[in-house]
């Protein structure tokens, strides 16, 4: 008899306490789909914007193109490989002049560009219009921010975009008689340069070339740059749009989401306050932010410097500041940060909260340092938002943002 | 005649030294002086490059400081990064000397290239610590 009582006792507590945590995880889903909701989660079918299909495949040739390059032996594909997450694997894009993909390309003796390569995920989906760590083409809230002035080459910012590293020397352009002739800043300069690489295409991409005039309806020989950036758009669009991930399942009551990504989202919209910033349907607001990252290479100001949105606007409230990156397919898009000096999510997290943990101050030249702190005190609005973290915090909000992973 | 002969064999080495002097000296004005201007001054010249970018790009900014946000302290600090633009006449003075010492504009854009991408050798050391986790 009193065997029976214990066992009863036994199982009563157990029965509660499995109810309380029952009970406790349930709040939980609740609080973390309406946190969601609230900071403009959306299905992945809702951002697809569709591209113009027949401009895809043809988008597809050209994009792996090395055509796109005058002079330097590559295409979009050398930096932007799906085996690195769209991106492509290294700190600093490997660009003309080497050998080999990612971090072999590196290896290869190829020019370092100042930034780390950029993922593709969602790029020109729905409300995806600003582009590159500094966002020198932003086309959100009705703006035409770019550097053609107040004429981009279209309306779309995606297809504008597209008009940018082919020309960027040393990404895709070496410097030879004919672009020493016309490295100027000017619509007309450009404007040759686009010329040749279309002609460049023309005589590299036939068939591509005649399927593209063939659908825009115009004759092979009148095919402008803009045309083949419009074909890239439509294959970015396609091949690289938002899929459904374990998150939308959740959020649509098909898959559970294990205790650690559960508590992960709480913190990610609670404690850490990782939603000020990384919002809406991509999880970026697409607005500019000094998070102290180490830097590493020589920067895109030079010097080991970066002063980042400041040299696409020149204004001095902009230095230092980046793009808030997107976070959909974020575990496979290592290193991160705008010059790739975190190795992993976990460091990345850090970066916001704890940059001093990431550098050796010792190890740094006296003018590294100096850099460092500039950037420490400009960070003061994401440093007075973020919380601390401890590890296993951020562990947990690593495994919150894998089920952004598709 | 026997002192026209040796008039004119001493003329003959005469010329040849003279001509022999004057490719050493062509040789050490074009190729020597040169090397050792760009060896003796190169980390000088590469420093100097490094200084007078940075205050330039220090007045950069407070000159678009001054048209996006202005007020007093912006222009006070227009006018201090003004005077500051003075360490540039270190690496005018420099950049003068080097020319007058033989090295071609290239040779001195390639070195404020090296300057300006001195960090580069960081990141292949990054990738070598990480490449693990690739």
């Amino acid at each position: 008899m009193k065997y029976a009582i214990r066992i009863g006792l036994c199982l009563a507590v157990a029965v509660l306490v499995i109810s309380t945590v029952s009970a406790e995880e349930d709040a939980f889903v609740a609080i973390l789909k309406s946190q969601l909701e609230a900071n403009g989660f959306q299905p992945a079918a809702a951002l697809y914007r569709k591209p113009d299909e027949k401009l895809a495949p043809i988008g597809r040739v050209i994009f792996r193109s090395k055509g796109l390059s005058l002079n330097g032996e590559i295409s979009c594909k050398t930096c932007h490989l799906k085996d690195f997450g769209s991106d492509d694997g290294i700190p600093l894009g490997a660009a003309i002049g080497g050998k080999g993909e990612g971090p072999a390309r590196l290896m290869s003796g190829a020019r370092l560009l100042p930034r780390n390569t950029l993922p593709l995920w969602g790029r020109g989906g729905k409300g995806f219009d600003t582009f590159f760590w500094d966002g020198r083409v932003d086309f959100s809230d009705n703006k035409k921010f770019s550097q053609f002035g107040a004429h981009p080459p279209s309306d779309d910012a995606l297809v504008t975009a597209a008009h940018l590293p082919v020309v960027q020397i040393r990404e895709m352009l070496d410097e030879d008689a004919f672009v020493e002739k016309h490295k100027h800043e000017s619509v007309a300069d450009a404007q040759e340069v686009y010329s040749a690489i279309a002609a460049n295409l023309a005589r590299v991409e036939v068939s591509a070339s005649h399927e593209l005039a063939a659908v825009l309806g115009k004759p092979v020989d009148r095919l402008e740059y803009t045309d083949y950036a419009r074909s890239i758009a439509a294959f970015i669009r396609s091949e690289f749009r938002i899929q459904p991930t374990k998150l939308e399942r959740f959020v649509a009551g098909n898959e559970n989401l294990t205790e650690d990504e559960l508590r992960g989202g709480i913190l990610f919209f609670g404690k850490g306050h990782c939603a000020t910033c990384h919002s809406g349907p991509y999880f970026s607001d697409f607005k500019f932010h000094v998070v102290v990252f180490p830097q590493l290479g020589f920067g895109a100001t030079g010097f080991g410097v970066d002063y980042g949105r400041f040299n696409a606007t020149f204004d001095a409230r902009d230095l230092y500041k980046f793009r808030t990156p997107p976070l959909y397919n974020v575990e496979g898009t290592a290193p991160y940060g705008h010059s790739g000096s975190a190795a992993t999510i976990e460091e990345a997290i850090v970066a916001h909260f704890d940059p001093l943990r990431l550098v050796k101050v010792t190890d740094m030249d006296n003018f590294d340092r100096y850099e460092f702190y500039k950037r420490l005190t400009l960070s003061s609005e994401v440093a007075t938002t973020t919380t601390y973290l401890s590890d296993a915090e951020v562990k947990q909000v690593v495994q919150f943002l894998k089920t952004l992973s598709f | 005649m026997f002192t026209s002969t040796r008039a004119l064999k001493i003329s003959l080495v005469a010329v040849n030294v003279i001509a022999a002097l004057a490719v050493i000296a062509i040789a050490v004005k074009l190729l020597l002086v040169p090397a050792i201007a760009k060896y003796w001054y190169r980390e000088r010249y590469k420093d100097l490059v490094f200084q007078c970018d940075e205050v330039m790009r220090a007045h950069f900014i407070a000159k678009s400081q001054v048209s996006v946000a202005p007020s007093e302290e912006a222009i006070k600090n227009l006018r201090a990064a003004e005077v500051s633009l003075l360490a540039c006449h270190d690496y005018d003075k420099l950049w003068k000397k080097l020319l007058t010492l033989g090295l071609s504009e290239a040779d001195l854009a390639s070195l404020g290239l090296e300057a300006i991408e001195e960090k580069s050798k960081d990141v292949t050391e990054f990738v070598k610590t990480h490449e693990i986790r690739y």
